[in-house]
C-alpha cells in the first residue's frame, strides 16, 4: 500500500446559526482553507469525497450539487474528502425520529435518551461520578476556548455550573451534552511525494480500521461500557501501526465523544486506562493539555457538533498537531496521533496518525 | 468478480428492503462459491430519503454479513459503490469485499423526493423533479432538427428496449402515450422498480469471472441551467478516467455495453459522449427496461455485464451508472473476461 | 469590506413526503402477535441468541432464523433514565407530557432489550434490575405502542 498523508486542513467557523452562509458557501469556506493549508488549487485534486447527514440539512445527495466525485487510494494521488452539518436548516429531532417505523420509532426517547439509557449501565458499573463527567465537560470547553474555530468556547466553565444545569436525561445534564453546530470540515489527502512537497511535515495515515454492529438499541448489552466496535477497532489501528501502550505511545488524541460519560467509557475502549479507571484518569489530569495523554486540545464534539463534519473535524484536528499547526491548543513535539468517529453506537473508526510514513 | 446477485426489480417487491437486500447478498456469495467468513469488508448503496430513514445502511448491516466489519456507504449508485470497492481492493486494503445497493421505487413518490435535492432557493419553489429535467435535456438534445425525426427515433428505440424484456409496446404506442415533461411520452421511460443487486469482488485470481480493469466517476455542475443539458459531458470524464485507470486506449471499441439510460434521448448522449461508443449497441439485454431501482440499477447494470461476458467469447465490455437529474453524475466500469 | 451586508434570503420549505414501508415477514408475525397481547421472538440456532425484534437473520453468526419462542409481557429493567426533552408521540404528532421515564427492559424469554416507556419519573424509585410489567391498551392494532408503558413492580 502506498504512504499517505494528510498535508491540509481545513475548518469553518462553528455556531449554532451560520445564517451568512448558504450550504455551499459553508463547505467552500472549508474547503477554500483546508486547500490553502496544503498550497493546492482545485485543480491539484484527483477525487472528493463528502459526507453529511441529509435529514438534519433537509437535502438530499448532497455530493450532487457539491459537485464532487469520489474515490479512494490507489487510482488518484490527491483526495480532498469533506464532512459538513447545517443542523438550523434541517429538522435533526425529526431525521433523528427516522428509525425502524415498525420497532422503536413510536417508544423513541430521541438521542439524549438514549445515551442516559447507556449512562445508566456505565454508571452502575464503574461507579464513576457525575462530578468526573463535568471534569470532562470543563476540559473540553476550557479546551476550546483556545480553539478559534470551536462553537462552545468557555474558559470559566465549572464543575458546579456544569452539575447545576439542567437535566435533560437523567444523569445528563445539558452541560454533559454536545450541542448541534452548523459547520463544515476538509482535509486534504496526498500520496508519497507529493505529500512532502505540500508539507514539511505530513500526517502519515499509519492505520485506519472500521467496526460496524447490530443496528438496534436493545441488540448490544452495556453497549457504552463494552463497545466492542471501537474496542476492536482500536486493537487492529494499535497492531497496524505498533502501538504497545497508547497512553505512551501516542501524544494526543482526538476521539468522538458526544457526552461527557462516553469520553470515559472511550478511554477504556481505547486503553488509555485499565476497565473501571477512566474516573481517575480524568481525576489524575492526565488527559488535560497539560497531561500526560492531551484527548480533544481542540474542545471535541462537546465544544462543536455539526454531525456530519464532526468526524473529518477529529481527524483535522489530529493532523493539525502533527503538521505543528495547532496555534494555542498545540500540544508540543506530537509524533503519533489519534482520531476516532463513531455513530449511533452501531460503528466506530480509528485513525492513527504519525511524523513518518 | 467472483459472484453477482439479483433480487427482483419488480414494480413493488412486497418484502422489506433488508430481506431484499439479504436475498441478493445471498445470492452473490453463492454465485461466488464463498459465504460472509470469506468477506473482508463490505460497501453499500443508499439515500436516507428513498429509504425514509436515517443512517439507511443500519438497516441493512446485519443481513450483509457487517456485523464487526468495516461497512462504507454511498449515497449514490450502486456502481460507485463497485468502484470504491475496487479502488480498496486495488489499495490492498481489502482481499474482498461485497458490494450491495438497494432502491425501492414504490416506498415513496420519486419526484417528491427527488425534488429535495434541488437548490432550495432556486429551484424547489418550482415543484420540478427529475422528470422535468429528463423533458428539458430531451428538448436540448433534438436542438434545431426535426422533432418529428427524433420522437419518431426515439419511439423505435424505446420499443426495441421494450421488445427485449418482453413487453409489446410499439413505436405507435410509445407515441401515443401520454406526454410527462414534452417532449418525452410515457412509454418513453423505463419504469420506476424495486430492486437489489450484490457483486463480489475480489483480488483473488479467478477461474471464471471477468476481470475489473478500469473505474471511474464524475459529477457534472447541479443546476440544469449551468450545464450544457445537450451533453453528458460528465460520462465523457468519468470514461477517460476509467481508461487511465484500466490502462485502455478511450478509442477501443467494446463487445458488450449496459449503459444506464431511462430514456431512448440518453443513448444518444452516450454515443456522443463516448465515441467508442458509437456503434455499440448500449442495451442488449434491455437494459433499465425492465425497471429502475433509485441508486442501485447501475450495479445490476455490472451485473447484466459480467453475466454476460461469463457466457459469451473472450470479450471488452462496459457498465455505466448514472443518478442525479439529467445525468449529472456518472459511474463507468470497464471489464474484461478472464485471461 | 466595511460594507453592511444586505439582509440575507431565508426560505422554508416543508418535507412532504409519505413513505410506504414493508415489515419483514418476521416483524408481520410478531406484530400479528401484538394484536393478541402475544411477544414472540427468533431464536438462532448458532449463538441461540433470542431476538427482539425478531428479524430474518443472525447477523452474529450469519444465519437465517425460523425458531419461535414465547416472551412474556414481564422483564427486568437493564438501563433507565428520566426524559426531560420533549420528543413527539407517534400516535398523536403531539410532544409527550415530560418528564418521562423510559427504560432498556429484558422481557423474560428473550436475549435483546425493547426500549419503552416507564410509569415512574422519580430517579430514586428507578433502578436496574427492577421487574417491570406491560401496560397493553385496550385497543390494540398491531404496533410496538399497543403496550402504552410498563409498570414497575414493587
Amino acid at each position: 500500500m502506498r504512504a499517505v498523508a494528510v498535508v491540509g486542513t481545513g475548518q469553518t467557523r462553528h455556531a449554532s446559526r451560520r445564517d451568512d452562509v448558504s450550504q455551499p458557501e459553508l463547505v467552500h469556506e472549508a474547503v477554500c482553507a483546508a486547500l490553502a493549508d496544503a498550497a493546492m488549487t482545485p485543480a491539484d485534486v484527483d477525487a472528493v469525497l463528502i459526507g453529511n447527514m441529509e435529514l438534519f440539512e433537509g437535502r438530499a445527495l448532497p455530493e450532487l450539487w457539491v459537485g464532487a466525485g469520489a474515490l479512494a487510494s490507489g487510482v488518484c494521488d490527491t483526495v480532498l474528502v469533506v464532512g459538513f452539518g447545517k443542523h438550523s436548516e434541517g429538522h435533526t429531532q425529526t431525521g433523528m425520529a427516522l428509525t425502524d417505523p415498525f420497532w422503536d420509532r413510536s417508544v423513541a426517547s430521541g438521542a439524549v435518551g438514549n445515551f442516559a439509557l447507556s449512562v445508566s449501565q456505565y454508571v452502575s458499573e464503574r461507579g464513576v461520578t457525575e462530578e468526573q463527567a463535568a471534569r470532562v465537560a470543563v476540559k473540553a470547553r476550557r479546551n476550546a476556548a483556545r480553539n478559534p474555530h470551536a462553537h462552545l468556547q468557555r474558559a470559566d466553565l465549572t464543575v458546579e455550573e456544569v452539575l447545576a444545569s439542567r437535566v435533560l436525561a437523567h444523569p445528563l445534564h445539558l452541560l454533559d451534552m454536545c450541542p448541534q453546530s452548523d459547520g463544515a470540515a476538509a482535509v486534504v489527502i496526498a500520496a508519497g511525494e507529493i505529500a512532502r512537497r505540500h508539507n514539511p511535515r505530513p500526517a502519515w495515515v499509519k492505520a485506519t480500521a472500521t467496526r460496524h454492529d447490530q443496528c438496534y438499541i436493545g441488540d448490544l448489552d452495556k453497549r457504552l461500557l463494552r463497545m466492542p466496535t471501537l474496542r476492536d477497532a482500536a486493537a487492529s489501528a494499535y497492531r497496524q501501526a505498533g502501538i504497545d501502550d497508547p497512553l505512551r505511545d501516542l501524544d494526543v488524541a482526538e476521539i468522538y465523544e458526544p457526552c461527557t460519560y462516553a469520553e470515559l467509557a472511550w478511554y477504556e475502549a481505547l486503553g488509555f486506562c485499565p476497565d473501571g479507571e477512566a474516573g481517575r484518569l480524568v481525576d489524575s489530569a492526565t488527559t488535560e493539555m497539560e497531561g500526560e495523554l492531551p484527548v480533544n486540545p481542540s474542545g471535541g464534539v462537546l465544544s462543536t457538533n455539526p454531525v456530519g463534519a464532526s468526524g473529518v473535524i477529529r481527524v483535522a484536528e489530529a493532523a493539525l498537531q502533527i503538521h505543528g499547526r495547532g496555534g494555542a491548543r498545540q500540544v508540543p513535539d506530537v509524533q503519533m496521533a489519534l482520531a476516532t468517529g463513531y455513530g449511533v453506537y452501531a460503528w466506530a473508526d480509528v485513525i492513527v496518525l504519525g511524523d513518518t510514513p | 468478480m467472483a459472484g453477482t446477485g439479483v433480487s427482483g426489480p419488480l414494480a413493488v417487491d412486497t418484502r422489506s428492503i433488508p430481506e431484499m437486500v439479504l436475498a441478493a447478498a445471498e445470492a452473490a456469495l453463492a454465485d461466488a462459491q464463498t459465504d460472509f467468513g470469506n468477506i473482508d469488508a463490505v460497501v453499500t448503496a443508499s439515500v436516507d430519503l428513498h429509504d425514509g430513514l436515517t443512517a439507511s445502511n443500519i438497516a441493512v448491516t446485519e443481513v450483509v454479513g457487517a456485523v464487526m466489519k468495516p461497512e462504507t456507504r454511498i449515497a449514490g449508485d450502486g456502481l460507485a459503490a463497485a468502484a470504491h470497492a475496487a479502488c480498496q481492493i486495488w489499495a490492498g486494503a481489502y482481499g474482498t469485499v461485497l458490494v450491495v445497493a438497494h432502491g425501492k421505487a414504490s416506498m415513496a413518490d420519486q419526484d417528491s423526493v427527488e425534488q429535495w435535492a434541488w437548490d432550495p432557493i432556486t429551484i424547489q419553489p418550482l415543484g420540478v423533479g427529475f422528470t422535468v429535467a429528463a423533458g428539458l435535456q430531451a428538448r436540448a438534445v433534438m436542438g434545431e432538427g426535426d422533432p418529428e425525426a427524433a420522437l419518431s427515433r426515439w419511439a423505435t428505440v424505446a420499443s426495441r428496449r421494450w421488445q427485449a424484456v418482453g413487453v409489446g409496446s410499439r413505436p405507435e404506442d410509445v407515441l401515443a402515450s401520454p406526454v410527462t415533461a414534452a417532449p418525452l411520452r410515457a412509454l418513453m421511460a423505463a419504469p420506476a422498480a424495486d430492486a437489489a443487486y450484490a457483486v463480489v469482488l475480489t483480488g483473488e485470481p479467478q477461474r471464471r469471472g471477468p476481470v475489473l480493469k478500469g473505474v471511474g466517476y464524475d459529477l457534472d455542475t447541479h443546476a440544469p441551467g449551468d450545464r450544457d443539458l445537450a451533453s453528458w459531458a460528465g460520462l465523457g470524464r468519468a470514461f477517460a478516467r476509467a481508461c487511465r485507470v484500466a490502462g485502455s486506449d478511450t478509442g477501443a471499441a467494446f463487445d458488450i455495453v449496459e449503459a444506464s439510460c431511462r430514456y431512448p434521448h440518453e443513448e444518444e448522449l452516450v454515443a456522443a459522449a463516448v465515441p467508442a461508443l458509437a456503434d455499440s449497441d448500449v442495451a442488449p439485454s434491455g437494459g433499465l427496461y425492465r425497471g429502475v431501482a433509485p441508486v442501485a440499477a447501475g450495479l445490476g447494470r455490472l451485473v447484466d455485464t459480467v453475466d454476460a461476458l461469463r457466457s459469451g467469447p473472450p470479450a471488452r465490455a462496459l457498465a455505466h451508472g448514472t443518478w442525479g437529474p439529467a445525468g449529472q453524475a456518472h459511474a463507468v466500469a470497464i471489464l474484461e473476461s478472464a485471461p | 469590506m466595511n460594507q453592511q451586508p444586505a439582509a440575507q434570503l431565508a426560505t422554508q420549505i416543508t418535507l412532504d413526503i409519505t413513505w410506504h414501508y414493508s415489515a419483514t415477514e418476521a416483524m408481520s408475525r410478531f406484530l400479528a402477535g401484538l394484536r393478541e397481547r402475544r411477544i414472540e421472538a427468533l431464536r438462532c440456532d448458532g449463538c441461540g441468541r433470542r431476538y427482539l425484534p425478531p428479524r430474518p437473520f443472525c447477523g452474529r453468526c450469519c444465519l437465517r432464523m425460523h425458531n419461535w419462542v414465547p416472551v412474556a409481557d414481564m422483564g427486568t429493567i437493564e438501563a433507565w433514565t428520566v426524559v426531560h426533552v420533549p420528543v413527539l408521540d407517534s400516535r398523536t404528532g403531539a410532544p409527550r407530557p415530560l418528564p418521562y421515564g423510559m427504560a432498556l427492559i429484558r422481557l423474560d424469554g428473550a436475549d435483546t432489550t425493547l426500549n419503552h416507556y416507564l410509569d415512574e419519573t422519580d430517579p430514586a424509585e428507578l433502578c436496574i434490575g427492577a421487574r417491570v410489567r406491560a401496560v397493553w391498551r385496550d385497543e390494540v392494532v398491531g404496533a410496538m405502542d399497543d403496550i402504552s408503558h410498563f409498570e414497575v413492580l414493587r
